[in-house]
């Protein structure tokens, strides 16, 4: 018997299938596109390829497009397969685990394995992946080089939190002639300062903070946060698969 | 049975005083009905009013109570279940 | 059949635009109140007055006109309603709890004002609610920055009395409140032409004092273990009561509270076991604001107790009816008043501590605290409450929200997630 976790974010949605070990046996990333449901059938389809029954395999949807798995015996939020993937990925009890993702951001506080508090953005994208992939493509970037070259830059900072208006300054410092890597430095510098204040209630000092979600690719963004909270911020190269993860192991408790 | 495919019943009155009183009938004989603001596709004429929502199983029960004590009302109407808990449209 | 479009028309109402919103209306209530099983049959006479909710109370409120009686529209429960009462006068809430009425009230207000007030000019304004149209008074009161501006825009449309209410509870407030009641009688009897006497006044205060002690009966059955009624089900008893005869009101919640007692006993639940109960905190749900407790009651959990305006604020604690003179009547009136702890005073360690006795007497699971957007005194203030029920051990969770559907799934996703946190 397999356990099957399906998280459908804003921008990608992930599959993790664990065994009857907990051992994580397949892991595939694909973009959400316009469609959850037809998401939701083609990651039906690859399972089925890889010789995975979902007759037999208890199957757990997460993220925003949960609703969508008309498949899926059962639906936990992001907050809680975050939480739990997390706590399997870094093999911890406590800490304080930040996951960037697509439409929002969401710092969560896990004492003794569990969720013990959680904050997350309001409508506004600001501090989320999607505040990054917007300056990006405004750049011609894709949101990983954005990253990269913003270690190369300094010296500026974007004052807007909206999306809206931030894109607006970002085009106004191209015009200026501003070189590109400290657009993208204010770019990343103000997702850090965002999201390090929307945490800052959870984040109380000495807890180690562990990063989930798609930007854990991005090793800048680790630095940048690092530095900010004043702390280690730990990434894993699972991170991406956090929310598929903890619904994979939220399905290990239901029965088929 | 799913909710889209389910029916439930309709009857609308002229005034509420006939919505009571056909209400207060079919509890005399056991009859499950519950006070619901009429859908507005079948609300036509008749005022912001009430309607009362009867299940599909209970239909044949509710006419002939209605036959037997010969209780106004304006019309019954079936519908596809109008209900939904996940829409998330409030007004 | 019920001509109610001809009053409307005669309220001098737009017609066009109102239909609009009684379009609406049941397909909403359906979702939200008839999704449930297994509810209460009392709940049938407050389902009765949604159907009818433009309607029967309106024309109920306009044939009390024809025989002179004045009725006085009021947006706060600081407002004594013993005071019209005993002029013979009708007291109706106005605060509009829907989407439907804030452009309207956008059109002259800034846009971070609170919904409830822009609702609540928004219906007068564009002439889409009856109360709001037969409402001979407003009388408003300063609880807030944004209702004292909004009162003086009402004002160019309809006749407002306004009562200044003290901000700290010191005894000399009691002393201001106490002279702010007697005058608001003073113009309540020019008003009416009636004179209040302490007769008069003491059988308005019995009525006001039985209609309490009816809803608090609602409540005390939400304390068992076994639900007998869903959260949505009290909030809508609640909101109803703002607008109802008090006589009636009463009568209506204690047959519904027979009906909880005996449900008790005979262990019907309205929830499955293991739904956590969930106390709200916060500002209130004017009707037909049903949002939050429909998303949490379809989110596993069940609202157990609502410390706002519309609950416990509302009802809690009776004014002292052994007084025989106006002067102690009014003292004894305000002192009833100053004991709801409402975000608007400073300090107000009152509030907290209600919160932690309700969280026990309930036996809450968490709480959810709730401010609607641009509320600064209760979003301040949700930062001590929050303290406060974190120290306590009980879980909390904050929201901000508004009257719109667009944050609905945001909502849900949290609310769901406190909820899976509380297993």
């Amino acid at each position: 018997m397999y356990y099957i976790g399906i998280d459908i974010g804003s921008t990608c949605a992930k599959l993790a299938v664990l065994d009857g070990d907990r051992e994580l046996i397949l892991k595939f990333v694909q973009p959400t596109g316009w469609s959850s449901v037809d998401t939701a059938q083609a990651i039906r389809d690859r399972l089925c390829e890889n010789g995975i029954n979902l007759e037999n395999s208890p199957c757990v949807a997460t993220g925003y497009g949960r609703v969508s798995v008309p498949y899926a015996d059962k639906t936990v939020t992001e907050i809680t397969c975050h939480a739990k993937g997390a706590v399997w990925i870094y093999g911890i009890r406590d800490g304080v685990i930040i996951d960037i993702g697509g439409q929002d951001t969401k710092v969560i506080r896990v004492e003794n394995g569990m969720v013990k508090d959680f904050v997350m953005n309001d409508k506004c994208s600001a501090g989320t992946g999607r505040f990054l992939e917007v300056m990006a493509s405004t750049m011609g970037l894709r949101p990983d080089e954005i990253c990269e070259l913003a270690r190369s830059g300094n010296g500026i900072t974007i004052s807007s939190m909206c999306t809206v208006f931030a894109e607006s300054e970002v085009i106004s410092l191209i015009g200026r002639g501003e070189p590109r890597e400290n657009i993208a430095y204010a770019v990343v510098d103000s997702i850090g300062t965002k999201v390090v204040s929307q945490g800052s209630r959870l984040h109380v000092g000495n807890e180690k903070v562990y990063l989930t979600g798609g930007l854990c690719d991005c090793g800048y963004m680790q630095e940048v946060l690092s530095e900010k909270l004043n702390c280690p911020v730990e990434t894993d190269s699972n991170g991406r698969y956090a929310g598929a993860i903890g619904a994979a192991l939220c399905a290990c408790r239901l029965r088929k | 049975m799913d909710n889209e495919t389910k029916i439930n019943y309709y009857i609308t009155f002229e005034d509420y005083t006939q919505g009571l009183q056909l209400q207060k009938l079919l509890r005399g004989d056991n009859i499950f009905s519950r006070i619901a603001p009429a859908p507005r596709s079948i609300q036509k004429e008749l005022g912001c009013g009430m309607s009362l929502l009867i299940r599909e199983e209970d239909i044949d029960a509710a006419r002939d109570c209605i036959e037997k004590n010969h209780a106004e009302y304006h019309s019954i109407v079936p519908l596809p279940c109008q209900i939904n808990p996940k829409r998330n449209k409030f007004c | 059949m019920a001509d109610y479009v001809e009053m409307w028309k005669n309220l001098g109402m737009d017609l066009d635009k109102h239909d609009n919103l009684c379009a609406v209306l049941p397909e909403a209530f359906g979702d939200v109140y008839l999704s449930q099983e297994n509810r209460p049959e009392g709940m049938g006479f407050w389902d009765f007055v949604v159907s009818e909710i433009h309607g029967i109370r309106p024309s109920e409120l306009i044939e009390a006109q024809k025989n002179g009686q004045k009725v006085f529209g009021t947006f706060c429960v600081y407002v004594p309603d013993e005071v019209v009462i005993a002029a013979d006068g009708i007291v109706t809430g106005l605060c509009g709890g829907s989407q439907f009425w804030v452009p309207d009230g956008e059109a002259v207000l800034p846009k971070s004002t609170c919904p409830l007030i822009k609702a609540s000019v928004g219906a007068r304004l564009g002439k889409t609610c009856p109360f709001f149209r037969i409402a001979d008074m407003y009388v408003g009161e300063t609880t807030c920055d944004g209702k004292k501006k909004a009162w003086e825009i009402l004002g160019q449309d309809v006749p407002m009395h306004i009562m200044d209410m003290p901000q700290m509870k010191r005894p000399k407030d009691v002393e201001k409140w106490t002279e702010e009641i007697k005058e608001f009688a003073g113009v309540v009897e020019k008003f009416t032409g009636n004179t209040i006497t302490p007769d008069k006044l003491q059988k308005a205060i019995c009525i006001i004092n039985e209609k309490r002690k009816a809803l608090a009966r609602v409540y005390e059955a939400r304390k068992a273990d076994k639900l007998p009624i869903s959260g949505k089900d009290a909030l809508l008893v609640m909101q109803i009561a703002f607008f109802d005869d008090p006589v009636r009101c009463a009568q209506m919640a204690n047959k519904l509270a027979d009906e909880l007692e005996q449900r008790i006993k005979d262990g019907v639940s309205v929830f499955p076991e293991g739904t956590k109960r969930i106390l709200v905190t916060g500002t209130p749900m004017a009707i037909p604001n049903w949002k939050l407790h429909h998303i949490i009651e379809t989110s596993g959990g069940a609202v157990v107790c609502e410390e706002t305006c519309t609950g416990t604020r509302y009802f809690e604690n009776t004014v002292d009816e052994t007084k025989d003179n106006l002067d102690d009547q009014y003292r004894a009136i305000a002192e009833r008043y100053m004991g709801i702890n409402c975000a608007c005073f400073t300090p107000n360690h009152g509030r907290v501590d209600d919160i932690l006795r309700l969280a026990k007497e309930y036996k809450v699971d968490g709480v959810i605290d709730v401010n609607l957007k641009f509320c600064c005194l209760y979003d301040t203030e949700g930062y001590t409450v929050e303290k406060a029920l974190k120290e306590a051990g009980i879980p909390v969770l904050g929201i901000e929200t508004d009257y719109t559907d667009a944050d609905a799934e945001q909502l849900r996703t949290r609310i769901e997630a406190f909820i899976e946190m509380l297993d």
